[in-house]
């Protein structure tokens, strides 16, 4: 038993926050608030610092394959609202790729993530309840896919060289790697201005070297991308939710009214502490979902504990940060509003908690 | 970072696994069955103690130069959880509180004749410490032991006395200094509960647990058995109060009623094609339950984790209090909501499903969240501690 962290993930930690501190100041952040929400120059700093190849194998250039790793660089991301979305980049399409790919594909795209070119995916399906099974389908002729279908919830997509896309076949669900050019992108308008988009594809016809893994492996694949982004995605759910707590406990400690700090009472300091617990059960419930992930390729149940818990701490801590702030919280000056909707998009992405725990029901009762 | 047991825990909790399965015979289940004897004290009982104890199962979290195995804090968690899951109404007080304090802190005759006995499961020890009018704050407490030329003089009332009806000694916190700050005036003694002077009533719980208010009335004790120095005891109150808290929201026996309710609801049938784990609302249930229990498990393993490394860390030490207390109240609604009205049947009837463990369990279950240091006090401990706001008042 060992909760603490290596020395080379304190320092990601620390280093990484020097880097966001300066780049997420509430000044720089307001550009992004009605503009499109993606700082190039953040992301290449990150990249020539070497943040984007944690998680990935040295032999690409990265920093090992520890999606601890990789889950602190999407809690600072979180904690400081940083206007990069890059889920679907490091962690559906890299990370995929380097446990389902052979090495030409993981030696071309891997290495050129790390060197900061953009890559995402196009998983999520307007009103398909079960991500496993797409609606979208490819149809095999001969050496080539035709593609058709409409995906959405696609980050940064106007910027990516290709989009991941998950289809159904008559050789079962495949993952493939689309040249955006060839699908027809929308940008969404969404509640935290993330770069979010509907991917549509027309009859795509892509050549069949473009699934990314090997034959008959396509729902494993698919499978394991939907639970590490689950678990990466909770990562940011954790930082969005330690930083609102920590805005409550100074905010709170600070405050005067009736001639006394506001944290002096206990229906205040106890809804406080009660923020606190659902981060720390949060923080430990990630933890355990990342490091089964790093040597088991499937662990659905650990990955939905943990989607479930980010569910209602965003949705639980979100409210009582914004309730304790009183006016503040709502004032767009002020830290808070930012992070509140992030929390929301953070909470429903992947399925809301409520659909999480119909899906954790249904394997508890019946695989065991 | 590596969050689970490894070879050696493992092995010690099949060890104890398959020790207890051979322990409780069909006599000590039957008796463990009737309240009067949930929390150990019958013929049965003691004989196991013994048993355990000559097998050398107690006193394992003592250090070895007092006859202890000395394990780590995750081992002696794993043990509790173990025993826990078994059902078996250990003494943990006892042995692995109040032992180990008298075995370091006792008088000679103390460690020969005391601790010497509660190794071998001899003895048993109930708890001294709240009074009616000190509860959370404990350390208002007003029992009092004068020094006299041959002894001390104890005179006060304690409430909450459990295991009181069947215990040897009282392990009784008491004030010595009238003048020191409260806390600052507390002395530890060992009060033989055959004494004339030693009276208790009963008081019977919700939860069919007997507890008792216990009696002191001139009750004359020589030096030896005071234990730790004059005034010093309230270090060896709390010194061990994290993990009896930890031991409190231990996450085995709510994870085996888990998986005892799982498999009842997948065998009973609902009509001639579903079971009722296929409703959806029962996975709901489950799956609520589930995902409490993983939080309160790592929460728990962390708390070793950061005892064992020696650090300290009020806040976690309360987050794991209150979640776990709190959780539990939550489970076994949940889990009774699963089995419906035959959650509430009791013992002797033929449909009594689970050997009535849920109608049991939720009775008992409400005196956590105020035991063991209430949760609005673990709540100001961990706004203070973890989010480093001021002091409620």
């Amino acid at each position: 038993m060992d909760f603490s962290e290596l020395s080379h993930q304190t320092e990601i930690r620390d280093s990484l926050d020097k880097i966001l501190n300066e780049h997420c100041s509430q000044e720089l952040l307001k550009e992004y608030d009605s503009n499109f929400k993606h700082d190039a120059s953040l992301l290449s700093l990150l990249s020539s610092n070497g943040y984007l190849g944690l998680g990935l194998n040295e032999k690409y250039g990265g920093s090992g394959e520890d999606l601890y790793d990789l889950g602190i660089l999407f809690e600072r991301l979180g904690y400081h609202a940083a206007p990069l979305s890059l889920s679907g980049c490091l962690v559906d399409v890299a990370q995929t790729i380097q446990k389902f790919s052979n090495e030409e594909f993981c030696n071309e795209i891997l290495s050129s993530i790390i060197a900061g070119e953009i890559y995402t995916s196009a998983i999520l399906e307007p009103s398909n309840q079960d991500p496993e099974n797409p609606i979208t389908t490819a149809k095999i002729k001969d050496d080539q896919l035709v593609i058709s279908g409409t995906k959405y919830l696609s980050e940064i997509s106007s910027m990516a060289k290709s989009v991941l896309i998950s289809a159904n076949s008559n050789e079962g669900v495949l993952l493939v790697l689309v040249e955006s050019d060839k699908v027809k992108l929308t940008e969404l308008s969404s509640t935290a201005n993330s770069p979010l988009f509907k991917v549509e594809l027309d009859s795509v016809r892509v050549d069949r070297e473009s699934i990314i893994h090997n034959k008959g492996r396509g729902l494993e694949a698919l499978r394991y991308l939907i639970q590490v982004n689950m678990v990466m995605r909770s990562y940011i759910a954790l930082g969005v939710t330690e930083k609102m707590t920590s805005l409550i406990a100074g905010y709170t400690s600070e405050r005067e009214q009736f001639g006394r700090v506001i944290g002096t009472f206990q229906a205040v300091s106890h809804r406080a502490a009660d923020c606190f617990i659902e981060l720390e059960c949060l923080r430990l419930v990630n933890q355990q979902a990342s490091i089964n992930l790093n040597t088991n390729l499937d662990c659905e149940n650990d990955a939905l504990v943990s989607k479930i818990w980010a569910g209602n701490a965003c949705h639980k801590i979100s409210y009582s940060a914004q309730h304790l702030h009183g006016g503040m919280g709502v004032d767009k000056d002020y830290v808070l509003w930012r992070y509140c909707l992030l929390a929301k998009e953070c909470e429903l992405i992947n399925g809301s908690a409520s659909q999480n725990i119909d899906r954790l029901g249904i394997n508890l009762t019946t695989n065991q | 970072m590596l969050i689970q047991l490894n070879q050696k825990q493992l092995k010690l909790q099949n060890e104890l696994r398959e020790y207890f399965e051979g322990l409780i015979t069909p006599a000590l289940r039957a008796e463990l069955n009737q309240p009067e004897h949930f929390e150990g004290g019958g013929p049965e009982f003691k004989k196991a103690m013994r048993t355990m104890g000559s097998d050398g199962w107690i006193g394992l979290s003592w250090k070895k130069e007092f006859g202890g195995k000395e394990l780590s804090p995750i081992e002696q968690y794993v043990f509790v959880e173990t025993v826990m899951r078994t059902g078996f109404p250990f003494p943990f007080l006892t042995t692995e509180s109040v032992g180990p304090m008298i075995a370091e802190h006792g008088s000679p005759w103390a460690k020969e004749e005391i601790a010497t006995k509660i190794l071998k499961g001899e003895l048993i020890f109930g708890i001294g410490y709240s009074e009616p009018n000190s509860g959370t704050d404990l350390a208002s407490l007003q029992t009092k032991a004068i020094k006299q030329t041959d002894g001390y003089l104890i005179n006060g009332q304690k409430m909450w006395t459990s295991l009181a009806n069947f215990s040897d000694y009282i392990w009784l916190a008491t004030r010595t200094d009238f003048n020191a700050k409260n806390h600052k005036g507390i002395s530890m003694f060992i009060v033989p509960t055959d004494d004339p002077g030693f009276s208790m009533s009963a008081i019977n719980t919700l939860g069919d647990v007997r507890t008792n208010a216990t009696f002191y009335d001139d009750i004359h004790v020589p030096d030896t058995h005071l234990v730790g120095e004059l005034n010093q005891g309230w270090s060896l109150i709390t010194s061990q109060l994290n993990l009896e808290r930890l031991a409190l929201v231990n996450h085995g026996p709510v994870e085996e009623l888990y998986k005892d309710v799982l498999k009842t609801a997948q065998s009973t049938k609902i009509n001639n094609d579903q079971c009722l784990s296929d409703l959806s609302w029962v996975q709901h249930n489950f799956a609520q339950v589930h995902s409490g229990i993983e939080a309160l498990k790592l929460i728990c393993w962390k708390q070793t984790w950061i005892m064992e490394s020696g650090q300290l860390n009020m806040a976690e030490a309360s987050v794991a209090k209150v979640y776990g207390s709190e959780f539990f109240i939550e489970a076994y609604r949940l889990m009774m909501e699963i089995m419906g009205e035959l959650s509430i049947l009791k013992n002797d009837s033929e449909l009594t499903i689970l050997n009535a463990r849920l109608e049991r369990m939720y009775r008992t279950a409400s005196i956590l969240t105020f035991g063991g240091g209430t949760n609005e006090v673990q709540r100001d401990i961990i706004a203070m501690a973890g989010l480093l706001m001021p002091r409620t008042r």
